[in-house]
């Protein structure tokens, strides 16, 4: 047992409702829960926190329903509790409201509280009650301190609204626990204190409250118990009290980088930037973005969820809009970007969803890798592919980034496991022979033999002269990586730091501490 | 300042079909003194009451995102049991049992497509065929006339108004109370806008999906019913190819396609308009060849601008990440 | 003990062969070509040549309409104004063509002029559907809905403006061979430019750079933006290539016709949209073939052939062939899971 778990959880105050026992639960065989304890009392607001990929979503996920643990136990009201899906699990009184909200957006908010369970007019017809309903919508809302007509539509409601709906739609399924995860990544200030205040009531009800977030401030602020999970381990419980900011951080954290990263000497190119971005703004996304990248430097960006990363990434690569700002690619001011002519200019773009922007998942692999590079192998008037030559660059591309596939022609992209599909749209991009990578979250969702990898592919790249834009959520991994980092909150950049000054305290921090609150005002 | 140019971009918007109409009405007033008339009013009511009906079940069908191209196949398979199975019986007999036997036509579309997981397009492509063959064998390729019964009670006028839109009215009332009424209806509508989130939800997914092609089975039947009372007798296209009027009437009062939005009233509204303009066309004595352009325009406006809308609104709900101090 | 080895390993071999067979391209020829054997043994006639050709000309027009939706369907788009475009090519073009007054009548181009016609009938409304769908973002369905009711219509009026009969006839004879010429000893004409205009399209969707876009948007119209398709415009050239199809299946019909007929066509709609999706053309996008589109016209005239020749009443007609389009796209709906599952 590490030394931190010895942090001794003190009584709480109010009645045990949940507890939680050596939770386990693997995936593919790979071990994502090992031994998970620890137990959730009435009326208090148990904060969880954790790295990506510490273990806190699967963990709910257990809890809400949605996954089976494969060993453990979990005691709810003193008995047994195993749930048979979400629906059981809301119907025994456990919540879980989801980043990405489940309302119905074309239905009033009276209608989404109650829409597997109306009241009805007389017992036995199927009747809604619609005074009846409005009444008690009016009442759960009023219960959430949203003073706004429950016939209203969900349409109308602001994203923090939304989350309040939810909440009275948890009140009116009597629940007794709710589960919050990641809460406020879409709120507004004065909406997240809101939040704040109806939690602190259902507090007062004798509700528990599972609290899960990357902003280490406010689970300072809301929770009473704090616990901290790292690598399925939980590496610290303790009582608000007896907790810091710091000493959540460090117990995150709190291992050795191992032999994942290549090494790698860092660039210094005198040459000009291959990438250069000034002042670039849009409204509601990024503010003032100015950096350079170098030919042959891998350039890291950190940040939280919602700090504005991905945003960038896409206006850079020409799919978003940018109100203001120049972005210049090879000496060359691109006015009106799009992906066609940032490619023309030497640029690729690695998306973090592989599925939705990705790849074509009903294709081989061989067109998928072959899909952005079409126009270099036609010529003519009709734009005939050579297909041998074709065939022959995918092939050679496809053994250089080692997919795992017996035919890359008959293959199909959806039965390869995440790491090759990666590596699927990664050679689809090399085929091209990028200038400038963006690559958004390159190692999401892959096993560790595929990361290194793909962090070979990286190195090998930017050996070559290639500049690299990479965003990861993975502080290690930035820091295993990166020349530079950068570390951007609220849509602004609001660190540099140099390899050699990095630190994984000072990147969090950065990234946390002088936090999403303090830049919204 | 944007916020309400916006608003008031999109309150135009929102009501541009109405404003087509009201323009249209003004302007056949104006060409024609026999136009805006009571009479001529339930004229347009009767004559639409049909398409009116089967659309009032089409948009059942739009609003879980389906379609049923079947509709006009099953009006004239209902029409032809009616004249030549039923022809002794006396229209309050007939009419409920023909209306349950486009119940079952509805219920094997629906049946094909929950349990056998064929699409609904191709499942009520082909059904359209078998429909058709199933009435033109009963039918003998030949007219079928109705009974005098039936002729009679389509030509009556109880209180003062057509039995065609008693019917229309029926059907209008009961259709409305089931999708704003019943948890039911409200479930349609949850289905239609993210059938995940609605089997998620703890909806029943698959059962709303057979009720509404049944509804729209019913409904096709009555509205051949209701047609072929008034026209004496089917003949071997009766009813060919409605499905592209009635779902052009749905769509123009406001059902979207892509299911989740839309109901009964603005379909009447839809189903209407389009008898309206054919109606004034005919009284300001226009060429009777461009009136399928004329309505085929319309049509198309009313799209544009709902397109146009949705465009608009995705723009303004576009995800924002960083709160800008207003 | 050996014996019922032998079974079930001949059984599990019979089964991975019916599986293979459930899952192979040539389904759909394969069940075409055996109920041709079965229709053989009760209809004698339907293997004679006269029979034979009969399905061909009868095919060629539709195929070439049939042909154009595919690229529609590739990207997951639907053209409901196929008839309303040959309606509409069809008096257009006889107009030009006509020896009543016809416009371009004896300048000696009237031919060229007259397929000039058609073909920009075709391109123009492909044009406006693909505008409409592509730039105001609105559904295809509704958009060619409302484009097949506009040019119906307009294509009567277009009659009536021209004719007091219902048609406009007295073509010139060098366009008439067109649709009803005959080449190497009794083939007709119109296989020819089903030829040139099937390799063309199976050229474009197999060995292009636009072709490969068709797949890439209809399969993930995101992914393929992100990958540089410009997305837009290759939808919008797919509704004009399915236009343009449908104006030279409206010169094939109308050559063998020989008068230009604002009602042309109008019942080929569904016929045409069956076909492809029999053939294994998905309606979701994506997925598509020139030949796959070809097994499925086949099907579906070989069946109304079948059924034409044993003499069966419409009435049959209707149910017989609504029963097989069903029992194609309920084999698919099975086809589809067995994939999903491996």
């Amino acid at each position: 047992m590490s030394a931190a778990a010895s942090v001794a959880a003190s009584p709480a105050t109010g009645a045990e409702l949940l507890e939680i026992e050596e939770l386990c639960k693997s995936f593919f065989g790979v071990e994502v829960l090992h031994k998970v304890g620890f137990s959730l009392h009435a009326g208090r607001v148990l904060g969880l926190v954790g790295e990506n990929g510490s273990g806190k979503s699967t963990t709910m996920n257990i809890i809400g329903g949605v996954h089976q643990m494969d060993a453990g136990r979990i005691t709810f009201n003193g008995a047994d509790y195993r749930p048979k899906g979400p629906r059981d699990a809301s119907k025994q009184g456990i919540a879980f409201i989801h980043q990405e909200l489940n309302l119905f957006r074309n239905l009033s908010i009276a209608e989404n509280l109650f829409i597997t369970e109306f009241p009805k007019l007389v017992p036995g017809l199927p009747f809604i009650d619609r005074g009846a309903a409005r009444k008690r919508a009016a009442e759960l809302l009023a219960a959430v301190d949203l003073d706004i007509p429950p016939t209203t539509l969900v349409n109308r409601l602001s994203q923090g609204e939304r989350q309040l709906v939810e909440i009275a739609k948890a009140l009116g399924a009597k629940a007794k626990i709710i589960i919050f995860d990641e809460p406020t990544t879409s709120l507004t200030t004065r909406e997240t204190d809101r939040l704040f205040d109806i939690i602190n009531k259902l507090r007062q009800q004798g509700i528990a409250i599972i609290y899960i977030s990357h902003i280490l401030d406010d689970i300072m602020k809301l929770c009473d118990d704090i616990v901290v999970l790292r690598d399925g381990d939980v590496v610290g419980k303790a009582l608000k009290t007896e907790m810091t900011i710091e000493r959540m951080i460090s117990l995150m954290v709190g291992r050795n980088i191992d032999q994942l990263f290549p090494l790698r000497e860092a660039v210094i190119s005198a040459g000009p930037p291959a990438l250069e971005v000034k002042n670039v703004t849009q409204r509601g996304t990024v503010k003032n973005i100015s950096f350079s990248l170098r030919a042959g430097e891998v350039l890291g960006v950190s940040g939280l969820m919602g700090a504005g990363r991905s945003e960038l990434a896409r206006i850079l690569f020409g799919i978003d809009d940018f109100a203001s700002g120049e972005i210049i690619v090879d000496g060359e001011t691109l006015t009106k970007p799009t992906p066609m002519i940032c490619m023309d200019h030497g640029m690729a773009f690695l998306t973090e969803d592989r599925r939705a922007e990705g790849l074509m998942m009903e294709a081989p692999i061989d067109q998928n890798i072959a899909l952005s590079s079409l126009q270099a192998y036609a010529g003519g008037f009709s734009h005939k592919i050579d297909s041998s030559r074709l065939k022959a660059d995918v092939s050679k591309m496809s053994n250089s980034v080692q997919i795992g596939a017996r035919d890359i022609t008959k293959t199909l992209v959806k039965n390869l496991s995440g790491g090759n599909q990666q590596k699927v749209v990664i050679g689809k991009w090399l085929l091209r022979g990028p200038k400038v990578f963006i690559l958004d979250e390159p190692t999401r969702g892959i096993d560790v033999g595929a990361k290194n990898e793909v962090y070979k592919i990286i190195n090998r790249l930017a050996a070559g002269g290639a500049g690299i834009l990479m965003i990861s959520s993975e502080i290690e991994e930035l820091i295993g990586m990166s020349d530079r980092i950068m570390v951007m909150a609220h849509g602004e950049i609001r660190a540099t730091f140099e390899r050699g000054a990095f630190d994984r305290e000072e990147l969090l921090r950065a990234a946390m501490w002088d936090g999403i609150r303090s830049g919204a005002k | 300042m944007n916020g309400f140019r916006n608003r008031f971009a999109m309150l135009a918007l929102q009501n541009a079909t109405l404003l087509l109409f009201a323009v249209l009405i003004i302007v056949f007033g104006l060409m024609s003194d026999r136009f805006l008339t009571p009479v001529n009013f339930v004229n347009i009511i009767n004559q639409s009451s049909h398409i009116t009906i089967i659309a009032i079940g089409m948009t059942f069908v739009l609003l879980i995102a389906g379609i049923d191209l079947s509709v006009g196949a099953n009006m004239y398979l209902s029409a032809a049991i009616l004249g030549v199975f039923f022809a002794g019986m006396p229209p309050i007999a007939a009419f409920p049992l023909v209306a349950v036997l486009g119940l079952a036509f509805g219920a094997f579309n629906g049946f094909m497509i929950t349990q056998l997981r064929v699409a609904a397009f191709i499942t009520t492509l082909s059904t359209l065929f078998v429909g058709r063959g199933i009435a033109l064998y009963f039918s003998g390729n030949k007219m079928v006339p109705f009974s005098k019964s039936v002729l009679t009670f389509g030509r009556t006028a109880y209180l003062g108004i057509p039995s065609a839109i008693w019917i229309f009215a029926l059907v209008l009332i009961i259709a409305l109370i089931v999708l704003k009424l019943t948890t039911f209806g409200r479930q349609v509508y949850a289905v239609g806008a993210d059938p995940d989130a609605a089997a998620k939800a703890g909806i029943n997914v698959k059962r709303v999906t057979f009720a509404v092609y049944c509804i729209c089975g019913v409904c096709a039947a009555v509205g051949g019913l209701v047609s072929g009372s008034q026209v004496a007798v089917a003949s071997s296209t009766f009813g060919f190819q409605k499905e592209f009027p009635v779902i052009a009437a749905a769509v123009l009062g406001g059902t979207s396609l892509f299911g989740g939005r839309g109901g009964v009233l603005g379909t009447v509204f839809g189903a209407v308009l389009i008898q309206t303009v054919e109606n004034g066309l005919v009284m300001t004595n226009a060429n009777p060849y461009i009136y399928p352009l004329v309505i085929s325009v319309i049509i198309f406006i009313a799209v544009f601008t709902d397109s146009s809308r949705t465009t608009v609104l995705e723009r303004l709900e576009r995800r924002k990440i960083r709160v800008e101090p207003d | 003990m050996t014996t019922v080895d032998v079974r079930a390993v001949s059984k599990s071999r019979a089964q991975a062969g019916w599986k293979r067979l459930l899952l192979s391209e040539y389904l759909v020829l394969v069940l075409t070509v055996f109920y041709f054997a079965v229709m053989w043994t009760i209809v004698p006639e339907i293997a004679s040549s006269e029979t034979l050709l009969d399905v061909l000309r009868a095919m060629m027009p539709l195929l070439v309409v049939a042909i154009g939706q595919t690229f529609v369907l590739i990207v997951a788009g639907i053209d409901l104004s196929a008839p309303s475009i040959i309606a509409m090519a069809s008096v257009v073009g006889a107009s030009v063509l006509t020896g009543d007054g016809g416009y371009a009548n004896g300048t000696g181009f009237e031919i060229i002029a007259g397929v000039f016609a058609f073909v920009a009938v075709g391109a123009v409304i492909g044009t406006f559907n693909g505008l409409c769908t592509t730039r105001f973002n609105m559904p295809a369905f509704i958009v060619t809905l409302t484009t097949m009711m506009f040019f119906s219509g307009a294509a009567i009026w277009y009659t009536t403006v021209h004719t007091d009969a219902s048609s406009i006839g007295n073509l010139p004879r060098g366009f008439i061979a067109i649709g009803q010429g005959t080449f190497f000893g009794g083939l007709p004409f119109s296989l020819f430019v089903v030829l040139v205009v099937g390799g063309a399209a199976h050229f474009i969707l197999s060995r292009t750079v636009y072709g490969r876009w068709l797949y890439a948007v209809g399969l993930n119209p995101r992914a393929a933006a992100v990958s540089g398709v410009p997305v837009r415009r290759v939808i919008f050239w797919a509704f004009i290539i399915s236009g343009v199809c449908a104006a030279i299946a409206s010169i094939l019909y109308t050559g063998r016709l020989e008068t230009g007929t604002p009602v042309l066509g109008q019942r080929i709609l569904l016929d045409v949209i069956g076909a492809a999706v029999i053939g294994g053309v998905s309606l979701f996008g994506g997925k598509g073939k020139i030949f796959w589109t070809i097994f499925g016209v086949l099907f579906l005239t070989v069946i109304d052939k079948s059924l034409q020749l044993m003499g069966l009443p419409i009435a049959s007609v209707f149910a017989i062939k609504g029963s097989i389009i069903l029992a194609a796209a309920v084999i698919d709906a099975v086809r589809h899971r067995v994939l999903v599952r491996g």
